[in-house]
């Protein structure tokens, strides 16, 4: 029984995973199953939940007018959605990073003098 | 719906892809198909979730899955008839009363009255009768109604009237009609325009003009244009038809009939053509006068009015129109909606049982729909709609229902009740009972919903076990309590009338007719009057199978009665003020005809008539008030003389003395209402032109008693009276106790509907014990089987349901008996003679209900009894 748990875990991804899509993208066009193999090997733990858990987040960008999709052939000639970056993702793209950097900073510099406190 | 479909075509062929690349890389990655297949959807993961959930990033889908959920409800519904036929029975008697109820107290107390800016009129009333002679005992007189007009000023228009019956000749004949007399400003104050012709204007004052109501016109002057103009003739005298009013004015009691308005106009002692003094008030307020201004502005009036003016101790009110004509009605109907809200809860605890447990018949589909990955909030949506759907289906039944038990109620009772004439069912009925009924299929879907919540997460297959839920026994029990509140509420209206018609009348209406007379012009000379009125009663008593006839001003239950407040002197004591009788002006016979019980001294005697000095006969309740301890008779009664009273404001100077004590009659027409002092006065012995002889013979009042049957008994008496005296025009002919019966009437129509509630409550109860027991013995027939395989008796089996059907009866008895001392204590300005907490009425109530259980509980008990305990073992 594991709907509940999914859904939990999908939200806590969110972020996180809108922002994983768009630094895909951001290297070029792809399709679903190249974005999910290229998350998937940077980072294992957040596609656990399985592949599908990406096509919401996608539509999600989507309507947010982040990336657009259009059809097309497929490495291996199959037919493919392919998702592509629009300008404004990439503005996203690059203030969201920003963002977590500047966070992931505050909390080196606050995590920092306690660790010599009690060491 | 077609971008929907759209959309999800477009997601399954790109999760395909998305899957087919995936199985093609772990082929090459050295899987066999079989195991790539597998892998690749594993990690996928549920397709058909992921589909909603990316479709549900666009929004919108709440509308889908609405009409999918609507869609699959109508078709698993119609796939179980009975349940749904029983769930819609239940909550169609349940909403439809409750809009009927709801219809009648919008239509007569929530819709504005039909006049303009009806807000701003106003009843002025005086909380202390006048003097002299008046129609309502909260009438002001003419003369405080023009200072009132003159001085005021809070109002832009004072208005007066009052309301009588009299002969009204048409050309279809002389028939009684309704006569309300008005100042002449009075249509103006309403604002009413005529429907054809005019209304009265304040030259008309003097002139003998009519105008008529709708219904007047219709039913009596056949609808006819041309009839503005024609003369008709009103109580004798020759009146011109100047205008007929709308069809729906119906001023100023509420209610429709054929009605004739004539002006007031005022003699030189300021009576009207009645000899009435005083007339009923209602008054226009200024835009932005509030009813606490303008009572403060009227009573500073009557304050400053000269020295020695009534109107001075004057104690006035002042309530809005739309009490005036309703403020009665007020507390019945609220009581009836609380009764068929009592209902709609019970029926409401019914839909939720029944749901229960069609949900526990229902838990595969829910297990395999939740196990496909359907959330719970997903399940109780499709639980919520179906609920909401069923009602709200409901609720357009039962608002048809009481579309036509309205109608049913306003031809029955249009003129009977104010107001009820215009029932309807308006748009905001409609609306409140949409809202009740979503309300209903929201509350009756959370128990099954919060069932349903546990078997899905709980981790153990139930299949084997025996769950009790507590739930349905409880809402059983609810209804039993409920049941029991209607349930002794309309018992103790039973006893209410039992009490009622126990009542000691204090005379004998059996064998005795009333019959009322009025001449046919009432101008007609007092002393002519007079004759004839002594002349039929002598005719009366002479004629054959008639015992005896009196005649008196106040009949019991007659609807002619003329009162007599006076303020009485009774020698021996100091006059204090309130000191007050009411009189009976009756004939020499009163006491042999009544029936009524001399309890000292003795009755009237032929001789009195004739031997100048005055005699009157006392009731207990003056000689309690007014005698306590002395010796009654030969005590001397005089009407008080006030300063500054002259001969002519007194009905007569002359002393009374008492010769006899009677026991205390029912006075007017209420079962319930305490006894008021009264004296009873030979109307033979009265002065000749003295003014109590020229009101009180303006109605004559006769009561006959006789062997004769009814029709034998009219018949003889309206010949005496066509040969005797044909212009005396009867106004009303019936045995006394029909007029009893009558007056009980209203008392029996509130009876019947509340009986009515407490059966359908009962039947509601009982369809609710029934179901829940019947689906426990279904649920436990495995519990049931091995309890028999290891050897427990068919008795003690239908012992076990029994005695859960008394656990939820005893359950709900308990704040059921609380909850109706609560309820009797509600209603007990409308009990007479019982408790509101009584001991019998509680005992047959709880009878009754542990009685109709036990049936109810008959049938599940019986099928426990017949299971088969080899077959549910072999079952397993």
């Amino acid at each position: 029984m594991s709907t509940r748990d999914a859904d939990t875990q999908l939200e806590l991804l969110q972020g996180t995973l809108d922002l994983l899509i768009l630094q895909t993208l951001a290297l070029g066009q792809a399709h679903g199953h190249a974005i999910a193999r290229s998350i998937e090997q940077r980072s294992d733990d957040v596609l656990q939940v399985g592949h599908g858990s990406l096509y919401p987040a996608l539509q999600r960008l989507l309507k947010l007018g982040l990336v657009v999709a259009v059809d097309g052939i497929s490495e291996n000639n199959r037919k493919a959605r392919f998702y592509r970056l629009t300008a404004k993702g990439r503005k996203k793209l690059f203030s969201e990073t920003s963002k977590w950097q500047k966070l992931s900073n505050a909390i080196a510099l606050i995590l920092a003098p306690v660790a010599k406190e009690n060491p | 719906m077609l971008g929907w479909k759209k959309r999800r075509n477009q997601l399954l062929r790109e999760f395909e892809t998305h899957i087919e690349i995936e199985i093609q890389e772990n082929i090459n990655n050295g899987m066999s198909p079989e195991e790539a297949r597998h892998a690749a959807k594993k990690k996928f993961g549920n397709v058909g979730l992921t589909v909603e959930k990316s479709r549900e990033v666009w929004g919108g889908l709440w509308l889908e899955r609405l009409l999918q959920d609507i869609r699959y409800a109508v078709r698993s519904l119609s796939g179980v008839p009975a349940y749904t036929a029983t769930l819609v029975c239940t909550l169609v008697l349940g909403l439809g009363c409750v809009t009927t109820m709801l219809a009648v107290i919008q239509s007569t107390l929530m819709q504005p009255v039909a006049l303009p800016h009806s807000e701003q009129l106003v009843q002025v009333y005086t909380e202390n009768s006048p003097d002299g002679t008046y129609a309502s005992p909260q009438a002001l007189s003419y003369k405080e109604i023009d200072e009132l007009r003159r001085g005021n000023r809070s109002f832009t228009g004072v208005g007066g009237y009052n309301t009588m019956v009299r002969p009204v000749t048409a050309s279809d004949g002389t028939r009684i009609a309704v006569l309300t007399e008005v100042t002449s400003d009075y249509f103006q104050m309403l604002g009413v325009q005529a429907r054809l012709g005019r209304l009265i204007l304040p030259a008309d004052t003097k002139s003998p003009v009519v105008v008529v109501s709708h219904e007047f016109w219709s039913e009596r002057l056949h609808a006819d244009p041309r009839a503005i103009g024609s003369t008709i003739k009103v109580s004798g005298e020759l009146r011109t038809v100047i205008g007929v009013l709308p069809l729906s004015i119906h001023v100023p009691q509420g209610t429709g009939g054929p009605i004739v308005y004539v002006p007031v106009s005022l003699d030189a002692s300021g009576d009207d053509d009645y000899k009435l003094e005083s007339a009923s008030t209602i008054a226009r307020l200024k835009p932005g006068v509030s009813m606490q201004q303008a009572l403060a502005d009227a009573q500073s009036i009557f304050a400053h009015s000269e020295p020695g003016n009534a109107a001075q101790d004057r104690h006035l009110g002042l309530r809005s129109y739309r009490d005036l004509v309703v403020g009665d009605m007020q507390k019945p109907l609220l009581t009836l909606l609380g009764g068929v809200g009592v209902l709609l809860l019970i029926a409401c605890a019914n839909a939720a049982n029944l749901q229960i447990g069609r949900a526990a018949s229902r838990m595969p589909e829910m297990t395999v729909r939740s196990a496909l990955g359907a959330s719970f909030g997903r399940l109780l949506q499709q639980l919520v709609t179906e609920s909401i759907l069923i009602s709200l289906f409901s609720a357009a039944l039962g608002s048809a229902l009481s579309y036509a038990a309205v109608e049913v109620i306003r031809h029955a009772y249009g003129n009977q009740f104010p107001r009820f004439d215009e029932l309807s069912i308006r748009p905001i009925v409609l609306a409140g009972t949409a809202v009740l009924a979503v309300l209903v299929g929201v509350v009756a879907s959370i128990a099954p919903a919060l069932n349903i919540r546990r078997k899905t997460t709980s981790r153990f297959n139930t299949k084997n076990a025996t769950r009790k839920t507590r739930l349905p026994g409880i809402l059983v029990a609810l209804q039993v309590a409920l049941t029991c509140v209607l349930l002794v509420i309309s018992g103790l209206f039973v006893r209410t009338l039992q009490q009622l018609q126990n009542v000691k009348l204090g005379f004998d209406p059996r064998g005795v007719t009333t019959l009322v007379l009025m001449p046919e012009n009432q101008n007609q000379d007092q002393q002519l009057s007079r004759e004839i009125e002594a002349r039929l009663l002598r005719r009366f008593e002479a004629l054959p199978g008639i015992q005896s006839v009196t005649m008196q001003t106040e009949i019991p239950f007659s609807n002619y009665n003329m009162v007599l407040d006076g303020r009485t002197d009774v020698s021996g004591r100091t006059y204090q003020k309130g000191d007050s009788a009411l009189y009976s002006l009756v004939s020499t016979s009163f006491v042999h005809t009544s029936g009524i019980r001399l309890l000292k001294g003795r009755s009237f005697l032929t001789e009195d008539d004739t031997s100048g000095s005055l005699v009157v006969l006392v009731n207990e309740a003056f000689l309690q008030k007014y005698l306590d301890g002395r010796q009654p008779l030969g005590t001397t009664l005089k009407f008080h003389r006030d300063p500054g009273d002259t001969d002519t404001d007194l009905p007569f100077t002359q002393p009374m003395t008492v010769v006899g004590v009677v026991e205390n009659e029912i006075q007017g027409g209420d079962l319930g209402a305490p006894y008021q002092p009264m004296i009873y006065v030979d109307s033979m012995q009265i002065p000749k032109n003295s003014p109590i002889g020229l009101i009180f013979n303006m109605t004559a009042q006769y009561a006959v008693r006789s062997s004769l049957g009814p029709a034998a008994l009219s018949s003889e008496l309206r010949a005496a009276l066509k040969d005797e005296a044909p212009t005396m025009i009867e106004m009303s002919l019936r045995p006394m106790q029909d007029g009893i019966s009558q007056s009980l009437g209203q008392r029996q129509l509130a009876l019947r509907l509340v009986a009515g509630f407490g059966i359908v409550a009962l039947a509601l109860s009982a369809v609710g014990i029934y179901g829940v027991l019947a689906y426990s013995v279904a649920l436990r027939r495995r519990e049931i089987g091995i309890r028999m395989s290891l050897g427990s008796s068919r008795l003690k089996v239908a012992g076990l349901v029994m005695r859960q059907a008394g656990a939820m009866v005893l359950l709900g008895l308990i704040p059921g008996i609380a909850g109706a001392w609560a309820a009797g204590h509600a209603v007990r300005s409308f009990l007479y003679g019982v408790s509101a907490l009584d001991a019998a009425t509680l005992v047959y109530v709880g009878v009754v209900l542990v009685l109709v259980s036990a049936a109810a509980a008959f049938f599940p008990a019986l099928r426990a009894a017949q299971i088969d305990p080899v077959e549910i073992l072999r079952a397993e």
